[in-house]
């Protein structure tokens, strides 16, 4: 780990320096130094993040700071303009999700792409079927869809309604399952929770627990910090483009966060990574 | 679901015990209160256990049984007992909800049963830790809400609330007591903002207190008059039961466990302590000793890598029995306990933590004729405080029984 890092974990908790290079794990997915502009804007810069398995990272950050930007550079579905992607240490290429499915890193994007009509097995499947001697497996398609229902321990009336029948947190935990059937090592969750009510909420939370005790590393972008609290092993906070703070998720107060996110420096506290331009 | 029929109508409080005058109609509507109250807090029996809780014969069981299923307020279902036919008694589904809400401390779960205790809604979330009581009470309410919407029922058909935080409370008032032990919630009083946003009567309870009760009515210390139930979770807490009641104390501190002394010099405590058992083998503590060498982990993960085999983290679970067993064997000194129950996320661990629990508990209790203490695993796990919390609202639900004739 780089010791850029160090820095900022020795910020967040003066005791417990050099704590986090006894990590038994080395990253399964790493950005390192990715920027991105749309036009005039700067979306990232410099970015460097690594996630490790069984780890939830959750990143939180104001409208425009670049969280769906970093979700969509991580899975695949955006170039960058400079940086890599390394995985396991080594820098792939992803020029598509479905490269990027290749490679084990899976996400679900805010608009969860499920087709309304099809039930919950047709859409797990979808553009990947199981076959036997060149028919469709229905039988193991339908096994393998309650299996991953299961895993997560959704709460679906049966797999063979339709998408449309189905709630909101529902629907998410489809399109989570969907992200799984190729056994991923990374899901990628952008804004999971957005408009979705309590029980919904809450069974997305233990989805992301149960992800977590499988042993994938899970990104989730959220907005709402007492979710991202309760869920994450470590927060990381981007403010116009760049990381403004990684903390560890135990030991983050809410302030902490706000501060982190609205560029605010409390005292006594210094900035992860005071930029060339003296951010 | 509909509430109250034209027979049971629901009163604020009735106390268990009542002034009879001597006519033979009020004695046998002290035995209808006396039979309804206690199929209320056991949630379902036999009728011939019926008549061996209330002292009446099963003669007058049978028949106010009959009475009572007639106007409503009774559910029988044909069972067996020993083999023999019997019948199971219950209170009628279709006089209410009660809600149950647990707060521990990273997570909130909540309950919807009928009157009956048959549990028809139940949910579970994460917390953040040190979540505030402002947002978490918010989160319970709503939560409550949509949960007695899925079953198909309104707010108007729940008839109390029963509410577990893990920190001492006035179980009068419901007021938080502690100052520290639960940031964020200090003072608070719960059923004022809980009643205000939900328009039910509220109860508060500590959470180890209800755990306690649970056990008592529904698990593993049925029957027993004097038990101390041990909650070892992400705080560790305990609820006493003497002479079949829930000691609560002067301001309903009692039973504070995780805030007994263990060392001296030991870490300063959140309550500001030193070396409180919950500063010791809380799971911060726990965690914190895998970290250097483990990384950052749950406590999930520390009991299912123990179970795996990984000797840290059995380590770590086997410390904390024998630390766990030291402030054991002083509260059994104290009160002499018929069995302790082994309860919250840290029991899952099983041995592990149990053998070295027992053997130092063992060693460190005064040495009894009758053998050492009885130590058992509880057994309603996980769902113990919001079973406790359910039992609680159930029991501040009165049901009048107004039957003619």
């Amino acid at each position: 780990m780089s010791s850029s890092h160090d820095v900022a974990r020795q910020t967040q908790d003066g005791t417990a320096g050099g704590r986090t290079e006894a990590r038994t794990t080395t990253p399964v997915l790493s950005v390192r130094g990715v920027s991105r502009n749309y036009g005039a804007v700067r979306a990232l810069v410099d970015v460097d993040l690594d996630i490790h398995p069984h780890e939830v990272v959750a990143i939180v950050g104001d409208i425009g700071a670049g969280k769906s930007t970093l979700a969509r550079v991580m899975s695949g579905a955006l170039a960058p303009d400079t940086g890599t992607i390394e995985l396991d240490g080594r820098p792939v290429t992803m020029p598509s999700t479905r490269d990027a499915r290749a490679h084990g890193v899976a996400a679900v994007f805010q608009d969860l792409a499920l087709c309304e009509n099809l039930d919950v097995v047709q859409n797990l499947f979808l553009g990947q079927e199981l076959r036997r001697a060149g028919m469709l497996d229905e039988r193991r398609m339908e096994r393998r869809a309650w299996e991953l229902m299961n895993q997560l321990a959704a709460r679906v009336p049966s797999v063979r309604a339709p998408v449309r029948a189905l709630s909101g947190g529902q629907r998410q935990a489809v399109a989570v399952a969907r992200s799984l059937v190729g056994d991923p090592r990374v899901v990628i969750m952008d804004e999971p929770l957005a408009s979705l009510g309590i029980s919904q909420t809450a069974e997305v939370l233990n989805m992301v627990e149960r992800l977590r005790e499988s042993g994938l590393g899970v990104v989730m972008i959220s907005h709402s910090m007492v979710d991202v609290q309760a869920v994450a092993d470590r927060i990381v906070v981007l403010r116009l483009g760049r990381i403004n703070g990684d903390f560890d998720a135990q030991h983050a107060s809410y302030e902490d966060l706000i501060a982190a996110i609205t560029g605010i420096t409390p005292t006594g506290r210094t900035p992860r990574r005071p930029g060339p331009d003296g951010v | 679901m509909r509430v109250g029929g034209a027979h049971a109508c629901i009163l604020g409080y009735v106390g268990t015990e009542r002034v009879t005058p001597g006519s033979q109609s009020s004695l046998r509507e002290a035995n209808r209160a006396r039979i309804v109250s206690a199929v209320q807090q056991r949630g379902s029996l036999t009728q011939v256990e019926l008549a061996g809780v209330t002292g009446l014969s099963p003669a007058t069981v049978s028949n106010i049984v009959k009475e009572l299923t007639g106007a409503g307020v009774l559910a029988t279902a044909p069972t067996s007992r020993s083999g023999r036919r019997a019948q199971q008694v219950t209170l009628a589904r279709n006089l209410g909800l009660v809600g149950g809400i647990h707060f521990g401390s990273r997570s909130l779960r909540v309950c919807v049963a009928d009157v009956a205790q048959r549990i028809v809604a139940d949910q579970r979330m994460p917390l953040p830790p040190d979540h505030r009581a402002d947002a978490g009470l918010e989160r319970a309410s709503l939560l409550l809400t949509e949960l007695v919407d899925s079953v198909g029922a309104s707010m108007s058909e729940v008839l109390a609330v029963g509410v577990g935080v893990p920190a001492p409370v006035d179980p009068e008032s419901g007021r938080i007591v502690s100052v520290g032990v639960l940031r964020g919630w200090d003072g608070v009083s719960v059923p004022e903002v809980l009643e205000r946003r939900l328009g039910v009567p509220v109860r508060v309870d500590n959470d180890s207190n209800l755990g306690a009760l649970a056990e008592l009515r529904h698990g593993a210390a049925r029957g027993k008059r004097h038990v101390a139930y041990l909650k070892v979770s992400h705080g560790v807490g305990s609820g006493l039961i003497v002479d079949g009641r829930v000691l609560h104390g002067r301001t309903g501190a009692a039973g504070e466990f995780g805030h007994i002394t263990i060392d001296d010099n030991g870490p300063i405590c959140r309550c500001g302590n030193r070396g409180c058992l919950d500063a010791l083998i809380g799971a911060p503590a726990l965690l914190r000793m895998l970290e250097s060498s483990h990384g950052h982990l749950t406590l999930s993960d520390v009991i299912a890598r123990a179970q795996d085999g990984d000797p840290g983290c059995r380590r770590v679970i086997s410390d904390a029995g024998r630390l766990l067993a030291v402030a054991a064997a002083n509260t059994c000194n104290l009160f002499d306990p018929e069995l302790v129950v082994v309860g919250g996320r840290l029991a899952d661990a099983g041995p592990i933590l149990l053998d070295t629990f027992r053997n130092v508990l063992a060693q460190r209790t005064l040495p009894s004729t009758a053998g050492p203490v009885e130590v058992v695993v509880s057994e309603l796990g996980t769902a113990a405080e919001v079973r406790g919390a359910l039992a609680l609202a159930l029991d501040h639900v009165g049901i009048a029984v107004a039957v003619a004739g």
